[in-house]
């Protein structure tokens, strides 16, 4: 930015008599092309092109070694040879270029920029009766069908029973007119704004490498919001939590042109940064110059992450509006049940046929009636799409016309008003902690910790699902002041996700686990040595409450160790084990977590023939921190951690 | 700073979860799509931002729609094939096709949030009133699983304009 302000208006105009002796090409043409070299003039001598706002406006980043160059990459997007690295080559290119004869055979550039012109004009105080006027069928269509009074930003939860949710995703809605004497159902039709990448790779590898180095295109499309609804809500279960922005009526006009104006280009895409929440930010910056949301994301970027960015953000959020997913409306609808009800839901999800109790009114018959047919599209949400005939289809349709006879419309599932599953509260997700404490053969241990995403079963439960743990990038290192060698490494987990959704009545989900890293090794195996491992396990979670406070679990593991000195199958140095591994958790007073795990794996053909472990967890939030009172067990160790926790 | 990321998170993350994710992705969209029941890439924001320029840019364009914008269901805008506005009768037909599992329900119901769209969009008076009608006329909108999303949308157009009292403007009643 410096660069540009650097020249002062002398050298600006001096340059702008320069250029102004460029071949006639580069110039504005049709009848008011000195109107626009007046502008150009204008514009240097104010340096517009190093203003944030244009910056803004062409997605340029600070390079490192100095200059500018902007995220988008598809060359639609830049009017100069050279603007994706030369914003003052793009702003004198836009201005030339607006002033093109209006009967061009392709789209005039004031329909494809209608942000910039906007912006351009507004600085400049470009005379609209001197512009040539082109007709913008498309961008016409487009205002017409958005016709957007608001903007709602909309964070799709993670669900980790469909695994492509684990980390959630973020869209924005351009919000129309409420329904007219206040009904619902308006909303499904305003236009959802959607940045995605397109993946075609098959294999995981090639996915999962292009993916992270931009080897993807991504791009914005909008489209009605009731097909993310379906998308997200019915077919993946996932709720979507609606935050309504509190934009001027300008700053909604300015996202609105500014998503057209995405429309011309493609971006690289990056998984991990420059990812789909990541570019919803940069949109709103551009839409609201008083923001700067983009500039505060992680070298990561989570959804959540993002959401509670803007959540943090002061004056920002007008309301926060909880859309339930099908999962959740069933469980909201079950809940509500009276004893008697539920027996005849338990009759009439295995048998669609089956007689009500002749005792139960009318309400209560569709109650139960209700509940069955979301657990169908629940349980079902892929055998009852279209006009398919399968099982569950006709299951669904016997339930619909034995409820549509009770003749009584329904209201509304209650779901919980609670929401301690809200984003917003969650902690965020980088990790770092430091403690210490006595081990059986050593005294301090310090252990340092630092965790790049995620959230573990005993972190701040507020904000997160009670019943899912996901670990990206942790690292343990421990480090023994007295004793003769510098920091070890304890514990890296690459990937771990452990996954306990409550077996209920209704709602029969196994639980399992899967982690992938290296551990240190305290047992007849091996006392000290650092392990490869893979652990896969699949098992049952019952919740004893109807708010996952406390639950208990139990799976069956298989598990592989591997380090040059174990002494495992053979005496090799890789041993496999199978065996249970079960857990207990509560929560206290909303932020206080108990939590006991342990494992007993049976290691055939090893030189010791079987290992456990336990672990006793005691976490209680505070604010951005959390205290961690631990004691782990092995066979050859035991050790006690108090530990503090940060989240960044 | 990419390069970095990429590579600690490669490491993390080349695992199955991931190939998983891709493949459920797909997976969710084709079904939702069904057999490309709005597979009419002719309204796509590529389409729209480009016109109907030749050369490049419509090269540009339709590569966004057809490749990019892989969710060719999702990017289409109302109206299956023509881009109508959002309300009226192809609007009507695009939003049953698209919401068919849901609206079955929501009618068996009597009431619900694609009621209350559907009374939106043919500007009809009370979502009570349609609920209401609709629920009684629950068999002969589904009389079948098998029954095509066009019929579904025919006997729903047709009882909604058949019932004066609703006042459907949009759909001409």
């Amino acid at each position: 930015m410096h660069r540009v302000r650097l020249l002062s208006p002398a050298v600006g105009l001096l340059l702008a008599l320069w250029l102004g002796a460029a071949p006639p090409v580069a110039r504005g043409q049709g009848p008011d092309g000195a109107y626009a070299e007046e502008l150009v003039a204008a514009a240097r001598a104010r340096s517009l092109a190093a203003e944030v706002q244009w910056l803004r406006l062409g997605h340029y980043q600070q390079r490192l070694l100095g200059g500018w160059e902007s995220q988008a990459d598809g060359p639609g997007f830049f009017l100069a040879e050279g603007g994706k690295t030369d914003p003052q080559a793009e702003l004198e290119a836009t201005l030339r270029a607006f002033f093109a004869p209006p009967a061009a055979p392709s789209e005039h550039p004031q329909c494809a920029f209608p942000a910039r012109l906007t912006w351009l004009s507004g600085q400049l105080g470009i005379d609209p009766a001197r512009l040539p006027r082109p007709t913008c069928p498309g961008l016409d269509e487009y205002r017409r069908r958005v016709r957007a009074r608001g903007v709602t930003l909309v964070f799709s939860s993670y669900y980790l029973q469909s695994a492509s949710s684990a980390f959630g995703h973020t869209l924005l809605r351009l919000d129309g007119a409420p329904s007219p004497g206040g009904g619902t159902g308006r909303e499904l039709l305003d236009q959802g704004v959607n940045y995605a990448a397109e993946s075609d790779a098959s294999n995981a590898l090639t996915y999962a490498w292009r993916g992270l180095t931009g080897g993807f295109k991504g791009a914005f499309a909008y489209q009605p919001y009731y097909y993310k609804v379906r998308e997200y809500g019915d077919f993946e279960s996932r709720d979507l939590w609606e935050y309504e922005l509190d934009l001027r009526p300008e700053e909604t006009a300015r996202l609105v042109d500014h998503v057209w104006e995405l429309g011309h280009t493609w971006f690289d895409y990056y998984y991990a940064d420059e990812n789909c929440s990541y570019h919803v930010l940069s949109a709103l910056d551009v839409a609201s110059p008083r923001l700067d949301l983009a500039a505060r994301t992680k070298p990561i970027v989570l959804p959540a992450d993002t959401v509670r960015i803007v959540w943090r953000t002061p004056g920002l959020v007008k309301a926060v509006h909880r859309r339930p997913s099908i999962r959740s409306q069933f469980r909201a609808r079950a809940a509500a049940l009276a004893p008697e009800e539920s027996d005849a839901l338990e009759r009439v999800v295995s048998a669609p046929a089956a007689p009500l109790p002749p005792a139960l009114a009318p309400e209560s018959q569709a109650r139960v009636l209700d509940a069955a047919v979301d657990w169908v599209d629940y349980v079902h949400a892929k055998e009852i799409l279209g006009n398919v005939p399968t099982p569950a289809a006709d299951a669904k349709q016997a339930l619909l016309v034995r409820r549509a006879a009770l003749g009584l419309p329904s209201p509304e599932p209650e779901v919980s008003p609670e929401a301690r599953d809200a984003p917003h509260d969650g902690h965020d997700s980088v990790r770092v902690g430091l403690g210490a404490g006595p081990s059986s053969s050593a005294w301090p241990v310090v252990a340092i910790d630092f965790r790049l995403a995620g959230h573990d079963l005993a972190d701040p439960p507020g904000g997160y699902s009670d019943v899912d743990e996901l670990e990206l990038a942790r690292v343990e290192l421990q480090w023994e002041p007295a004793g003769p060698s510098t920091f070890r490494l304890s514990t890296l987990t690459a990937l771990g996700i452990r996954s306990l959704p409550d077996f209920g009545r209704f709602d029969r989900h196994l639980s399992w686990e899967l982690s992938v890293g290296a551990t240190t090794l305290y047992d007849g195996g091996c006392d000290g040595c650092l392990a490869g491992q893979g652990v896969g396990g699949v098992g049952l979670a019952k919740s004893l409450d109807a708010g996952d406070r406390f639950s208990v679990f139990a799976l069956a593991d298989l598990s592989i160790q591997g380090a040059p000195d174990l002494k495992g199958i053979s005496g090799g140095p890789v041993r496999v084990g199978l065996g249970p591994s079960v857990g207990a958790r509560a929560v206290l007073l909303d932020r206080l977590v108990l939590l006991a795990t342990g494992y007993w794996w049976w290691l055939p053909g090893a030189t010791v023939s079987s290992v456990w472990g336990y672990e006793l967890t005691g976490r209680v939030g505070v604010g951005r921190f959390a205290i961690d009172l631990q004691f782990r067990a092995h066979p050859l160790e035991r050790l006690g951690l108090a530990r503090a926790f940060f989240y960044f | 700073m990419h390069r970095i990321i990429a590579a600690v998170l490669f490491v993390s993350l080349a695992s199955p979860a991931l190939a998983d994710a891709s493949a459920a992705v797909k997976e969710t969209e084709q079904a939702i799509k069904g057999k490309g029941r709005y597979g009419d890439a002719g309204c796509g924001l590529g389409s729209l931002a480009f016109g109907t320029d030749p050369g490049f840019v419509q090269v540009v364009a339709s590569w966004l729609n057809t490749t990019l914008l892989y969710n060719q269901t999702f990017a289409i805008t109302f109206g299956t094939s023509n881009c109508r506005g959002i309300a009226g009768i192809s609007a009507a037909r695009a939003f049953i096709d698209t919401n068919r599992e849901v609206l079955a329900k929501d009618i068996a119901r009597g009431q619900g949030e694609t009621i209350g769209a559907l009374t939106w969009i043919g500007g009809c008076s009370s979502s009570r009133q349609v609920g209401s009608v609709l629920q009684r006329s629950y068999q002969e909108i589904f009389p079948t699983t098998d029954v095509s999303s066009d019929k579904v949308a025919d006997a729903i157009l047709e009882r909604m304009k058949a019932e004066k009292a609703l006042q459907c403007i949009e759909f001409g009643s």
